[in-house]
């Protein structure tokens, strides 16, 4: 850990991008087709749950970070145990935000430029963030924020100017019941983005006014929440259901479909900015809590050291982590949700939560 | 080195040094001898018998005849002033002519010299440090101390409008070489005890003045004893302007961003100084520095204060525009012409395939060399003799304007944006900031020309990432942007009305945040007749 | 210091080692219209219209103005599947076809009707350069190749010619639909609307087209011109509408935003026109019996375009009469349409959509035999509500002794 202060109001900008990271540019929940706001509504709602259970669980030991803590919940040799995997797990998805991130620039506008280039330079830009500190990334996220909503805003002015939204898409609600909604909430919509911020349990040590931290993070969770639903019911009333289910990235697509007065047309770059800067916030959290969960349980007090090192291994995990994007999705799919995200994001914490209770009361009773 | 404080108010102060610090140049400090010979002898010797170094020797009293010579350095001295209240009153006083030798120090030090501030001398680092400082030493036979007046004068320039930041609407006052004009123009502003000033001296060969101005109680304490340390460590030989202090007191100096701001206008300074911030006076240079500088304050120009809060803000977000413009344009017309053909409209794409059907370089290679033609151009123009400047120009137009163009080497795509570019570099109110926008517009260009949009948004976020890494004085560079904060936003790219701005920023203020009262908006009766 | 020049060394070799993407502007051919065609033995033919910068961009660049050059040349080649087509015209351009600023994709009618569009769409919509906005018609008459290569006069670029024609016929008379290959995806995928794409005829000595004489003439012998409307089906087209049967589909579909329509006036036939200026469609769907029953409710504003009968529109009386009219006309109009459409047994009024919005089950229930068995039989109520706001600059016609 280091010697950092953040405040709420940066905590709340971390958040919110994080959440919109990749979800932004992915067909999330599409599995429940034009219901997919509700997905995403439940999913919300899941996250908040979960942001509750990490949130008490982190105000047992308000100035400790997990691996720290979890020695003393759980021993010293479980605890370490636990603490690695979590590295593992921090690390593994930072290499696959990458990868999507990367896969994405390749597919869609760098086709002859090898996929480690591209991985490479956003690595780079990456690890020169996190050398440079948990304060510098919470600044450069408040900047980024501003014109993450600008471009949003003028994105979304664009498309409803354009004439493209028909909402009668959406159209009829809960087809088939609420079974394939419930079924992509737990299988996709509350890990990705929700279920990701178990992240932030690295982080919330440098917010000093807990109050305000707990306030921040349930409005970045509504906030990115809405966001999300709105962006993905736009798609839909774009593209239609079929056509968003059957492409990569939908916001792209409806993007390519904004046509004004012949001038105002083909913004790929629009998607492209905020591509890069949800990826940048996202793999930065990921990998700056990787390197700090490293840091701690290797007892190295110069966590800038580890950087570098660190770094290269997330290039190499993105790289060769699937030999191609369809087993890369695949994995994503039907892999690390069940055996990943499922696990560490919901099911050890909550067991976390219980043991920290548990211990908690009984020093309490002591001290009576 | 230690600081001495004073107030301004007095009219006139010296710089008497203190003795401590003389501990480093031992071989100066010896003490003076009482033969009035053997002192006038060290100081020519030590001079090495300088033209300028006049000695003047009078007799003093009638009977005991006592010697005494006025020592003063030409051109850095009023010589009317020593004419007529020193030497005349040496020779003239009747007091002193009865006088008997041995108390006759104290005389002329109280009674004789009709002139404002008066210290003693005792050794010979003292005595030139005095002489240099434009005072004249009066050394008497058989003292082994001298008096020193303060005889300051000379030929310096008058205060004029600074050239290099006109305003339409302000003040015409600009700073000059001398620091005490410089310290006075501002006092004159403030009339206040709580402005305080402190002295330091820099460089060991050229011993320049340095005085640190700031309001006590608003600005920071840690920030005020932060640049005094600062300026304590440093140790060389000379400072000949703001610019040496600068490299030598901020906080990173692998940045091509300037984290110490600079200005030649008092008002400026005041502003500054009303803020919190510290202001740093270095003799001999009309450019006053101010810490701590955050990343907005280059965007502000004098003028966005005294026009209308509209009217000022709609211009700050020009010069926004106007800075990204100058980053990025050049970077976006290679990375949209060689990357993204995609993104640019159909019938302009055309005319773009057009002009750049024959055109024997890479768009990349013939955007740097364009820029660093135009950069060739502009530097010649800064520093040609004004006479000569117009030929650049004609040259400047007719070669890269118009021949490079028919000749078919570049395009006029090209010529376009290189001229866009060139002005927006012109239009950002501090050069400084503009510059480094320069140099960062050809990283961009090569990033643009490799990756193309893809690089382009990279380098922005290193840059963001390294903004935001930067501190000036221990405030974040980015403030109040990021990390935000309210009481100082008004102030950045947009500005409120002076009625919104209550507070004071609080990143630079200690504590005493309040700016004004409440309800400042104007309310005048709704009967607008008056009656 | 060793530090800072290991990274600029690196960085610099980085950025050296790139450029993968990069293509400047000379080495690209750029690309404003693709035509489609099946040459019979299973195989596509496209044609490429490349466009010719220095020819387009007239005068003040280097190139001289380009009334002497054609502003487009076509090539073309021939293969079994859409990329070895494309990849195949490199043999003949000496430069990378490049799509992102294709704003037309011409199909042959054989090709529409045997193979469909599903699977010449497929290869462009996979490919990140191509836009799903790109317009897509169907070419009658000719192939889509000579289609392709024919040259217009007032817009330089034929494909521009092309576009324009049907953004301009789309607002201004309403027979056509601007159809782009995103809305034609988007129902080809969904049963219960199927998509209309407008058909596009070459009129005139086709091989005269190709050459520039036919734009140096004030009438040109070969001319691009918009004919009607192709029905789809499953991708696949099975026929064409035409005049009042696509205007009054397209009257349905809600995309109707300028048009006018003749009058009968007192036994005079096409006495008065009036012109709509405005105009809004709501098609609602209501379950009687288990069965769908579809209201239309059209209202509109307009003018009096023309008057050929002594008539003072500004008598609000009178203009009551013809707003009655007027609206009798459009249902008529409409009526047709619907008709027409289920005699074809193609829903492309997006009647089955709208069911499956309203009622799920009904649907799933339908949705099979949709198209041929309870499309045609659905029960249509049409009402057509006009109102004429204002008449143009005059009141009366000039003959109008006897005005009423």
């Amino acid at each position: 850990m280091e010697k950092a202060n953040i405040y709420a109001g940066q905590l709340f900008v971390l958040m919110f991008i994080f959440e919109l990271g990749s979800a932004l540019l992915i067909p999330l929940g599409i599995e429940a087709k034009q219901d997919v706001w509700l997905a995403i509504f439940f999913g919300m709602l899941g996250g908040l749950l979960l942001f509750f259970v990490h949130l008490r669980l982190h105000l047992y030991y308000p100035d400790k970070t997990p691996p720290e803590f979890v020695k003393e919940l759980l021993g010293k040799f479980f605890g370490t145990v636990v603490a690695c995997i979590y590295t593992v797990y921090f690390l593994y998805i930072a290499a696959r935000v990458l990868r999507d991130f990367g896969e994405m620039l390749v597919t869609f506008a760098y086709n002859e430029t090898p996929l480690f280039i591209v991985n490479a330079l956003f690595l780079l830009t990456v690890v020169y963030g996190v050398y440079k500190g948990i304060e510098v990334i919470a600044r450069t996220g408040e900047l980024l924020f501003v014109i993450l909503y600008a471009l949003a805003i003028a994105g979304f002015v664009l498309v409803v100017v354009s004439g493209l939204i028909d909402f009668s898409y959406l159209q009829p609600v809960l087809e088939d019941g609420f079974k394939p909604v419930l079924q992509t909430v737990f299988t996709e919509t509350w890990y990705v983005p929700f279920g990701e911020i178990i992240v932030f349990t690295m982080i919330y040590p440098y917010v000093k006014n807990k109050k305000a931290m707990k306030k921040a993070g349930i409005i970045a969770i509504l906030l990115s929440g809405v966001n999300l639903i709105v962006t993905m019911s736009i798609n839909i009333a774009v593209l239609g259901v079929e056509l968003t289910a059957r492409t990569q990235f939908p916001l792209l697509n409806t993007i390519h479909s904004i046509q004004i007065a012949e001038f105002l047309e083909r913004l790929d770059v629009f998607f492209m900015i905020a591509l890069i800067i949800g990826g940048f916030i996202k793999i930065s959290l990921f990998f700056y809590a990787g390197v700090i969960s490293v840091s701690v349980i290797c007892n190295v007090k110069n966590k800038s050291k580890l950087v570098y090192p660190i770094g290269i291994v997330v290039l190499f995990i993105s790289l060769t982590q699937a030999s191609s994007y369809a087993e890369h999705m695949y994995e994503g799919i039907t892999i690390v949700p069940l055996y990943m995200h499922l696990p560490l994001q919901v099911i050890v914490p909550v067991f976390l939560l219980i043991v920290a209770f548990i211990k908690n009361r009984h020093k309490k009773e002591q001290s009576l | 080195m230690t600081f001495k404080l004073r107030k301004l108010s007095k009219a006139r102060t010296t710089s008497s040094k203190s003795n401590e610090d003389e501990g480093a140049k031992t071989e100066k400090n010896e003490p003076l001898s009482d033969s009035l010979a053997q002192n006038v002898e060290a100081v020519k010797q030590k001079t090495g018998n300088s033209a300028d170094i006049s000695i003047r020797e009078i007799t003093l009293n009638d009977q005991a005849h006592t010697k005494a010579a006025v020592v003063f350095v030409e051109g850095i001295v009023d010589q009317q002033a020593i004419d007529d209240f020193l030497i005349h009153s040496l020779i003239n006083d009747d007091d002193l002519k009865k006088n008997p030798a041995d108390n006759i120090l104290e005389t002329i030090a109280e009674k004789v010299v009709a002139l404002g501030e008066l210290t003693r001398v005792h050794n010979h680092s003292e005595l030139f440090q005095a002489l240099f400082n434009g005072e004249t030493v009066v050394l008497i036979e058989g003292f082994s101390e001298g008096v020193s007046t303060d005889t300051k004068g000379g030929e310096s320039r008058s205060v004029d409008e600074p050239p290099t930041e006109i305003s339409l609407r302000g003040p015409r006052e600009g700073f000059t070489e001398s620091i005490r004009t410089n310290t006075s123009l501002v006092r004159r502003r403030i009339k206040n005890e709580k402005l305080w000033v402190k002295s330091i001296t820099l460089g060991k060969v050229t011993n320049t003045d340095v005085e640190i101005m700031y309001i006590d109680g608003l600005a920071e304490s840690d920030i005020v004893q932060e640049v005094e340390n600062r300026l304590n460590r440093i140790n060389t030989d000379s400072i000949l302007e703001s610019g040496y202090i600068e490299e030598l007191i901020e906080d990173q100096t692998a940045t091509t961003f300037p984290t110490i701001a600079h200005s030649e206008r008092p008002d400026v300074v005041t502003g500054n100084l009303l803020e919190g911030k510290i202001a740093i006076f270095i003799d001999g240079t009309p450019f006053v520095l101010m810490v701590p500088a955050v990343f907005v304050q280059f965007f502000q120009s004098v003028d966005d204060y005294y026009s209308r809060f509209d009217i000022a803000t709609s211009i700050r977000l020009l010069r926004i525009i106007i800075f990204i413009t100058s980053l990025f344009a050049p970077a976006v017309y290679v990375a949209a012409t060689t990357f993204h053909q995609e993104m640019i409209p159909t019938q302009l794409l055309i005319v773009l395939a057009a002009q750049r059907e024959a055109a024997p370089l890479p768009a990349v290679v013939e955007a740097i060399l364009m820029e660093i033609i135009f950069e060739v151009l502009r530097e010649a123009g800064v520093r040609m003799p004004k006479a000569v400047g117009q030929t650049i120009s004609i040259v400047g137009a007719l070669v890269i304007g118009q021949a490079a163009v028919q000749a078919g080497i570049v395009s006029p795509a090209m010529v376009i944006v290189v001229a866009v570019t060139a002005i927006a570099s012109f239009a950002t109110p501090s050069y400084n900031i503009a510059i480094a926008a320069r140099l960062i517009r050809f990283v961009n260009m090569i990033a643009a020309a490799t990756f193309g949009f893809y690089g382009i948004i990279l380098t922005f976020i290193v840059l963001l990432i390294h903004l935001c890494s930067l501190r000036s004085f221990g405030v974040p560079y980015m403030a109040p942007l990021a990390p935000f904060d309210a009481s100082g936003a008004g102030d950045t790219i947009i500005r409120m009305p002076w009625w919104k701005v209550k507070k004071r920023p609080a990143l630079t203020v200690d504590g005493n945040v309040m700016r004004q009262g409440d309800n400042q908006k104007p309310s005048p009766p709704t009967d607008r007749t008056m009656k | 210091m060793k530090r800072v020049t290991t990274w600029i060394s690196g960085l610099l070799l980085l950025f050296l080692a790139g450029c993968w993407s990069s293509q400047e502007l000379p080495d690209l051919a750029l690309i404003s219209a693709v035509g489609m065609d099946a040459t019979g033995d299973g195989q596509y033919a496209a044609t490429f219209q490349v466009i010719n910068p220095g020819n387009v961009a007239g005068e003040g660049t280097l190139s001289r103005g380009g009334s002497e050059s054609p502003p487009v040349t076509t090539y073309s080649s021939t293969g079994p599947t859409m990329t070895e087509v494309n990849r195949r015209v490199s043999e003949k351009v000496s430069r990378r076809p490049y799509y992102a600023h294709t704003n037309l994709l011409v199909v042959g009618e054989q090709l529409a009707r045997e193979e469909g569009l599903e699977k010449v769409f497929d290869a462009f919509e996979r490919d990140p350069e191509f836009r799903t906005t790109t317009r897509v018609i169907i070419a009658e008459g000719t192939t889509a190749g000579e289609f392709v290569t024919a040259l217009t006069s007032l817009d330089k670029i034929p494909a521009n010619k092309v576009i324009k024609t049907l953004e301009t016929t789309e607002s201004f008379w309403g027979e056509h639909k601007d159809t782009n290959m995103r809305e034609v995806l988007k129902h080809v995928g969904q049963s219960g609307h199927e998509p209309l794409v407008s058909i596009f005829t070459l009129h005139g000595d086709e091989e005269k087209g190709k050459k520039i004489d036919n734009i140096q003439t004030t009438s040109p012998e070969a001319r691009l011109e918009a004919t009607g409307m192709a029905v789809m089906q499953d991708g696949k087209m099975i026929d064409r509408i035409s005049n009042e049967a696509s205007r009054g589909a397209l009257w349905v579909l809600d995309d109707i935003q300028k048009t006018a329509v003749s009058l009968d006036w007192k036994g005079q036939k096409d006495a008065l026109v009036f012109q709509i200026v405005r105009n809004k469609t709501d098609v609602s769907v209501r379950i009687q019996d288990n069965l769908p029953v579809f209201d239309i409710q059209v209202s509109t504003e307009g003018e009096v375009g023309e008057a050929h009968v002594p008539i003072n529109v500004s008598n609000p009386f009178l203009s009551g009469t013809v707003e009655k009219k007027s609206g009798e006309e459009i249902k008529k109009i409409i009526e047709q349409a619907v008709a027409k459409a289920q005699e074809l047994q193609t829903d492309y009024l997006g009647f089955g959509e709208l069911l499956h919005r309203k009622d799920p089950k009904l649907w799933r229930k339908l949705e099979k035999t949709w198209n041929e068995d309870h499309f045609p039989t659905v029960e249509v109520n049409v009402n057509a509500d006009a109102y004429i706001r204002r008449s143009g600059l005059r009141n009366e016609p000039t003959f109008s002794e006897d005005v009423e």
